[in-house]
């Protein structure tokens, strides 16, 4: 049997295992979504949203991107937002990125590594902005883990500062953000930083005509 | 106590709610059971005051319930006497009150959600067939009992049928209007109306066809209800002639073995009856909290003694009016209390007004309830469940609507274990294939009952296939298992089958594989 015929295999027993616990379970989710959470997690294969937070199908909407940055020309993320936002109504979006992160890594060394230099200049950025606090840090890995946090962190505030979230703080005052890391070494999840609907932020990103 | 007090503002408000909505079912259900509507009351004022007080629950309000209508209509057929009745009553109430004592609260836990929901919807369906007739004024005593074929000859639908041609037609126009009312009241445009969210549908309903009937009198109508399609409480003219209105149990039928048939039925019954509204009502308790179940066995014991001593029915917790009391904003058991109190002085003070009451108007209440219990969506919900749960609950609804519900329930019970035994035995193995390709994986609990499955879904295998037997996600294999796979293993390359071995390497059990 080759690999890819095992993943078609899987999925028959998967299905079938799911209609036998519950019979109803495709007809109802084929029918519609309503997922409470957004996810913009990393594209890392060992950090999948669902099984991590225990969560079935239809439950989480996701995002995953190298480092799961948020970058204000980003369509895709923007597009995956302003749906989740604005059509699903998501009470909570999680940012959640992983120790151990290859993305971080690299942004934090002066190798050129192509096309993805430019997506990882954002993570560039998130060093300069907190330098002086991570190259006090000693230890190279901790140093990395700190930059790691610093960058959810940002991108929290990142997603703040989009006026799809401005208008739904002020409109619904929802949804709730969350900056969450994921420990590879533990399967425990970190929270690092949140913001509650409504918070402000550094005045010159706040909309006032929204 | 000073917690009850901080909360009187919210109790006593919603007491008055309730009271409102369970004077017509204390009505309407001692209707349906076929004894004296004074019964009911002292059932409601019983449950509200004595199990109020004594039950740990702090939203449940417990009084006469529809689902010992059937129960109670039968029994009153089969005894000599009412008095007998009652004399079950207390005794039902003993047998609670040591199912307490026996920490049993946790046997209802034991009921599978099926038959419970089957239960229920049999006694909707059994109220809603038994009171077409007096929804048209068709009053007649002799309606029989819960099963379709009875004495006289006819049956649950030919009874339905002998009530057209009685049709009392002033009776059957206050029994549409107030069918109408209930119906309307049920839209969610309608409900969600704040005016018409505070006032209880059941009590509008007594209302205008109290209001309708006077008005009909008062214009000398030929419509007007005689007084025999009307409520008929006592009227007490002094305190002395009051007491004279309670019944006493005749404890000289103790060794009468049908009362004692009856009073386990009962016991069973309304054991479950209440264990089951707890349940619900504690699940949408804002503040979630737990109602202890051998505590509330004790009271529901003691209140059914009492009850039955005073003349009463037999009292349960009851769903329609505990959730009237939540929705209400009841907070604490004060308002239980409370709404017993209430009924209580209604009788004793107002009973010429509760008998201008018409009969039809309590029987449109009583199908509406029904109706709600053996809804349309609550069946489809259970038929999309899949068979091993819509099975057992036709059955039980079968098997109570042609015998009676205690038979019901046992039948219900055997035909949902059997299906929750082969559901185990079905889901602990998984067959699938994509083409040639096969993935047999174990699942739960294998044991030596799976072999012949095992084996002849292995054997069922085509030649030249590949085979992935999934044992990683398996708790328990039995070691019969092991050897059959085993010996798979060795003999499938004569039919050119590969066979792949997927197991968890943390399980010593699955070392031998």
């Amino acid at each position: 049997m080759k690999s890819y015929e095992k993943l078609l295999l899987e999925n028959k027993a998967w299905a079938a295992e799911r209609v036998a616990d519950d019979p109803t379970f495709f007809t109802r989710l084929s029918k519609l979504q309503t997922p409470e959470y957004l996810w913009i997690g990393c594209s890392d294969s060992r950090v999948p949203a669902n099984e991590i937070t225990g969560t079935q199908p239809g439950e989480i909407f996701v995002h995953r991107n190298i480092a799961n940055l948020v970058v204000n020309t980003d369509l895709n993320m923007l597009s995956v937002l302003q749906y989740a936002v604005e059509v699903l109504k998501v009470k909570h979006i999680i940012v959640c990125g992983h120790f151990g992160c290859g993305g971080v890594k690299a942004a934090l060394t002066n190798n050129s590594l192509g096309i993805i230099d430019k997506w990882l200049r954002n993570i560039k950025d998130v060093h300069r902005f907190n330098r002086a606090e991570v190259d006090a840090i000693e230890n190279e890995d901790d140093r990395v883990d700190r930059m790691i946090e610093l960058n959810v962190k940002e991108q929290v505030m990142n997603l703040a500062k989009t006026s799809i979230v401005q208008k739904a703080w002020k409109n619904s005052n929802t949804p709730h953000i969350h900056g969450w890391v994921y420990g590879l070494k533990d399967g425990l999840i970190k929270p690092i930083f949140e913001m509650p609907a409504g918070t402000h932020i550094d005045p010159i990103y706040e909309y006032d005509n929204l | 106590m000073k917690k009850y007090i901080k909360n009187l503002q919210s109790d006593l408000p919603a007491s008055l709610v309730v009271f409102l909505v369970a004077l017509p079912l204390c009505l309407g259900i001692a209707l349906g059971s076929k004894v004296p509507l004074f019964s009911g009351i002292i059932a409601g004022v019983v449950g509200g005051i004595v199990v109020g007080v004594l039950s740990g629950s702090p939203l449940s309000v417990s009084g006469p319930a529809a689902g010992l209508t059937a129960i109670v209509a039968a029994a009153i057929l089969k005894l000599p006497t009412f008095e007998t009745f009652l004399l079950a009553v207390v005794i039902a109430g003993i047998i609670q009150l040591i199912l307490g004592f026996l920490k049993a609260g946790i046997l209802g836990d034991y009921v599978p959600n099926s038959v419970i929901k089957g239960m229920l919807a049999a006694i909707g369906i059994i109220l809603i067939l038994k009171q077409l007739p007096h929804l048209v004024g068709f009053d007649k005593d002799f309606l029989g009992d819960e099963t379709f074929s009875q004495a006289d000859n006819e049956n649950t639908f030919s009874e339905i049928f002998k009530a057209i041609g009685f049709i009392t037609p002033g009776a059957a126009i206050i029994g549409m209007i107030s069918i109408a009312i209930l119906v309307l009241f049920e839209n969610k445009k309608i409900k969600r109306n704040s005016i018409v969210k505070q006032i209880p549908a059941p009590l509008l309903v007594v209302a205008i066809g109290l209001i309708i009937n006077e008005v009909l009198k008062v214009s000398n109508s030929p419509l007007a209800i005689q007084a025999e399609h009307l409520v008929n409480l006592p009227v007490a003219k002094n305190m002395s002639d009051f007491i004279g209105l309670f019944s006493k149990p005749d404890f000289s039928q103790l060794n009468n073995s049908t009362m004692w048939t009856v009073a386990i039925t009962l016991a069973i019954v309304a054991s479950l009856e209440t264990l089951l509204s707890i349940e619900a009502i504690d699940k949408i308790d804002p503040y979630k909290r737990v109602t202890p179940t051998n505590r509330e066995l004790k009271a529901q014991g003691i209140g059914n003694i009492i009850s039955g001593l005073l003349g009463g029915l037999p009292v349960t917790s009851v769903i329609v009016r505990s959730s009237a009391n939540l929705n209400a904003g009841g907070i604490s058991k004060i308002s239980a209390i409370a709404h017993g109190v209430l009924l209580f002085a209604s009788v004793l003070l107002i009973p010429d007004l509760l008998n201008k009451i018409p009969l039809s108007a309590l029987a449109a209440i009583l199908i509406f309830t029904g109706y709600k219990l053996a809804k349309i969506p609550m069946i489809k919900e259970f038929y999309y469940k899949g068979w091993g749960q819509f099975i057992p609950f036709v059955v039980t609804v079968i098997a109570i609507l042609l015998s009676d519900l205690l038979i019901g329930i046992l039948i219900g019970g055997v035909v949902s274990l059997f299906f929750m035994i082969r559901s185990n035995f079905k889901s602990s193995v998984l067959v699938v294939n994509d083409k040639n390709n096969y993935l047999l994986r174990l699942r739960k609990d294998v044991s030596f009952l799976n072999k012949p499955i095992i084996k002849s879904k292995l054997e069922a295998i085509p030649a030249n296939s590949y085979v992935i037997i999934d044992s990683s996600r398996a708790d328990f294999i039995d070691k019969d298992i092991v050897d059959v796979i085993n010996e798979y293993k060795e003999h499938a390359n004569l039919k050119n089958i590969t066979v792949e071995i997927k197991k968890n390497d943390f399980n010593e059990m699955q070392d031998s594989l």
